[in-house]
């Protein structure tokens, strides 16, 4: 059935406050997408229009609402001097990052040792990245939000240095390791500017900031105000940022508001409890389980999906049905659409556009 | 402006003003608000990105004025729907008004707690978005590809996402454009409540003859209707407000004219902005009206330093009829002309109202100046005027596939310059939106401009 509106009418509704035809939905699909177009997922991370291609054909297939570009959380560190494997048929993998241990960056800089940012045009894949971004809009820009996810200071700092002594730094080496965010952020914001540049619209995921990996003071500590730093720079543009933080993030909900954000993408918490403890400053975009997704029917995909979505439905600020993370490679595509099928069908908004007496 | 110097006057890429932007500090992205409050929602200094970001893609193809007063104008234009919607999130009333160009919103915004919009102007955004969806869901219900652009407002009501459900809708209809009197007519099934106001056509019997002084009985019942929309009895003295209000909007958007044809202090991409400010205001008068007096500091002072934003040699041209895609005006522009007068059929709201005469009166008065309501010999007279001011080299006429009056009208007005002035004209449709001018028409206009040089 057709619907009403285009999913970037719906979203430009959802951002300034105003009642949608039904919930977004947004099962964050990623790599997936290389499964679903039948392409290679080396081949989705190392050429733009590949990967725009397969997210266009994934869009279109399941109907969602957003086209969201992302491989994985070492794209700014690459482009920094992290090294990866590209395995053929998976993700890259952190082989070796930029520094065994924390940085000395101040004290180099001292002595004349430079620590530029990275170059969205010619660094690691960032490329990558911006031609799908192209692509994408020139091909469906005027109906679909274009999203592109973009690794946080923290995670991007994780990825820099051996990840042991970056998380014993958070206890012994504090300054260090806030050297190391700033000298991230300069690169992720200007980045950033890149995308806004091609048409896209950043989302910040900081996973490696969830209280799965950290503990709520040193969120408050350190990934926080970098995560704030960016959203401030992309408030200059006036852009609705998203930050997503997957794991767990029951001790943190509450704070993520302080970042700035304005949209707030959760995963492994009660979708009643993300809404109580921030929807009134933020939408809430959430969570069904991804192993559910991967390892479901689509019976049962349905039924909890439903009631995730009444249960987000009652989100102040606005809500968006979606994964709590990105939809598992290898997930029926039948699980996919289950999923899409009930969020619009139980988001549907029946007072939409009906005449005010 | 503290914190910011304008960069020598030029017309810049999508691009440029991203590098502008970074300059931009952050106290004057705090510094502009519309409604007058200061709620993060409400500023609007932002550049061409953010709106591409959302959907604009055609503004990644323009050229833009780099001055911060065109930034701030660009800026505030764009954010309309969302204004709109924050109207009724803050409690205003809105009202659609539609047709006429120019004269309702003069009564409605006297109004407290009013805003006048006009869905007649959705017929950029196609353009703007390089999309066919208003056109698609227009054609849904009944209005194709036959019928001008301003079919997008129909796909507009029908969505409820452009802007909100007004209140109450005004539609003008009777000697006005018959496309978009269909559209009225259609839109009606989405309206609230929806009073039609009959236009007269203006008979050579003087402005204020039988014909204008049926359109004050219109205006009466517009009055009535707002009266029990809103509770409020409009004063004789809040009305002569209002046009006092209007009246510095059209002074400087007239002398703003004057700076960007006679000294080509402005480009014609804003000033086509400019010109349909005088509709309703973008929706927040008295921040258009700072916008504007931005704008005319900046065009003033290039004037006296002698800066253009066009060369001095560029080929003179009056454009009639305001295009649908604003990249013609653009590429006009690189094509090495630039537009000296405009006849945008809205002369009813460039007119200066007499603040002497009753109020209902003073405006019916100024719309019988309109373009559409009287002879196609009348609306030349216009592009004549202008044309012999500012010494112009051609005329160009862009019309629009469907639209009946530009179908009747553009071989007329053409005849009629070529007649009294001798100047080359062109004419053409305007093609749907696209990325590109079409290519039959670029080289149309490249071959009309070779023969404006050529005739030096």
């Amino acid at each position: 059935m057709k619907e009403l509106l285009t999913p970037r009418e719906r979203f430009g509704l959802l951002v300034i406050d105003e009642q949608q035809d039904r919930v977004p939905v947004f099962p964050l699909v990623t790599a997936h997408a290389a499964r679903v177009a039948g392409i290679s997922v080396r081949d989705y991370y190392t050429d733009g229009v590949a990967m725009a291609r397969s997210q266009l054909v994934a869009q279109e297939t399941y109907g969602t609402d957003f086209i969201s570009f992302f491989s994985e959380v070492g794209l700014l560190a690459e482009a920094l001097g992290s090294c990866y494997e590209y395995p053929d048929d998976d993700l890259p993998l952190l082989a070796t990052p930029k520094w065994e241990g924390l940085p000395r960056l101040s004290a180099e800089e001292d002595r004349g040792c430079t620590h530029p940012a990275a170059d969205p045009l010619h660094d690691g894949r960032l490329r990558v990245y911006l031609d799908a971004i192209t692509y994408a809009y020139e091909a469906r820009g005027d109906t679909v939000p274009i999203l592109a996810y973009v690794p946080a200071p923290f995670t991007t700092a994780q990825q820099l240095v051996d990840q042991e002594a970056f998380l014993l730094g958070l206890l012994t080496e504090p300054e260090r390791v806030k050297e190391l965010l700033d000298y991230a952020t300069r690169s992720i914001t200007r980045f950033c500017r890149a995308i806004i540049g091609a048409g896209g619209l950043p989302i910040l995921v900081d996973p490696l900031a969830s209280g799965s990996v950290i503990s709520v003071e040193h969120y408050c500590r350190f990934a926080l105000p970098s995560e704030a730093e960016v959203i401030r720079y992309l408030h200059r543009y006036d852009l609705d940022v998203v930050l997503h933080i997957c794991g767990d993030t029951r001790a943190t909900v509450g704070m993520m508001p302080d970042t700035g954000a304005d949209l707030l993408s959760v995963d492994r918490i009660g979708i009643a409890e993300a809404v109580a403890g921030a929807g009134r400053r933020c939408r809430i975009i959430g969570n069904y389980d991804t192993s559910a997704i991967l390892l479901s029917d689509p019976t049962t995909v349905e039924r909890e999906v439903a009631t995730m979505v009444a249960a987000g439905r009652e989100c102040p600020m606005g809500f968006v049905a979606a994964t709590g993370c990105e939809v598992p490679q290898e997930t029926p595509p039948e699980n996919v659409r289950a999923f899409v099928r009930a969020a619009k069908e139980a988001g549907r908004n029946l007072d939409y556009g009906r005449r005010r007496k | 402006m503290p914190g910011w110097t304008d960069p020598k006057s030029a017309r810049v890429s999508f691009d440029d003003w991203l590098e502008l932007f970074d300059r931009v500090p952050d106290e004057l992205i705090e510094r502009y608000h519309y409604y007058g409050n200061n709620e993060a929602w409400s500023k609007y200094l932002f550049p061409p990105q953010m709106f591409a970001v959302y959907g604009m893609r055609h503004l990644r193809r323009l050229k833009f004025d780099n001055s911060l007063a065109a930034l701030r104008m660009w800026g505030f234009v764009q954010n309309e729907t969302e204004r709109l919607f924050r109207a009724r999130q803050t409690g205003r009333r809105v009202i659609a008004t539609m047709g006429d160009l120019g004269a309702v919103p003069v009564i409605v915004n006297s109004y407290p707690k009013c805003v006048a919009f006009y869905p007649d102007c959705i017929w950029w955004t196609p353009f703007a978005m390089e999309s066919r969806v208003l056109f698609d869901a227009a054609a849904e219900l009944g209005i194709g590809d036959a019928t001008c652009f301003s079919r997008a407002a129909l796909g507009a009501f029908a969505k409820h996402s452009y802007f909100p459900d007004p209140d109450l809708v005004i539609a003008s209809t009777g000697a006005s454009c018959d496309d978009y009197s269909g559209v009225e007519q259609l839109a009606e099934r989405f309206a609230r409540e929806m009073l039609w106001v009959e236009v007269p056509m203006r008979c050579g019997m003087g402005p204020m003859g039988p014909m204008g002084l049926m359109l004050v009985k219109e205006y009466e019942r517009v009055v009535e209707a707002m009266a029990r929309l809103t509770g409020h009895e409009l004063t004789e003295d809040e009305l002569r407000a209002g046009i006092r209000r209007t009246n510095t909007v059209r002074k400087m958007v007239s002398r703003l004219r004057e700076l960007a044809f006679g000294d080509a202090a402005l480009a014609a991409l804003e000033m086509m902005v400019i010109e349909f400010g005088n509709l309703h205001y973008y929706s927040d008068m008295d921040e258009w009206t700072a916008v504007l007096e931005h704008l005319l500091a900046t065009a003033e002072g290039r004037t006296a330093r002698g800066e253009r934003m066009l060369p001095e040699d560029a080929l003179r041209v009056v454009w009639v009829t305001p295009p649908a895609d604003p990249l013609l005006l653009t590429y006009v522009e690189d094509a090495g002309a630039r537009v000296v007068g405009t006849e945008y059929v809205i002369n009813q709201a460039l007119e200066i109202m007499d603040e002497s005469r009753p109020p209902l009166e003073a405006i019916a008065e100024s719309f019988m100046a309109a373009s559409l309501i009287g002879t196609s010999k009348a609306r030349t007279q216009s592009v004549i005027h202008q044309a012999r001011k500012y010494e112009a080299e051609g005329v160009i006429i862009s019309g629009i596939l469907g639209g009946s009056h530009c179908a009747m009208e553009g071989r007329l007005i053409a005849d009629y310059v070529k007649a009294e002035l001798g100047l080359p004209v062109l004419e053409f449709d305007v093609t749907s939106p696209s990325r590109e001018v079409a290519r039959q028409i670029g080289t149309r206009i490249d071959a009309f401009l070779e023969v404006l040089r050529g005739r030096r």
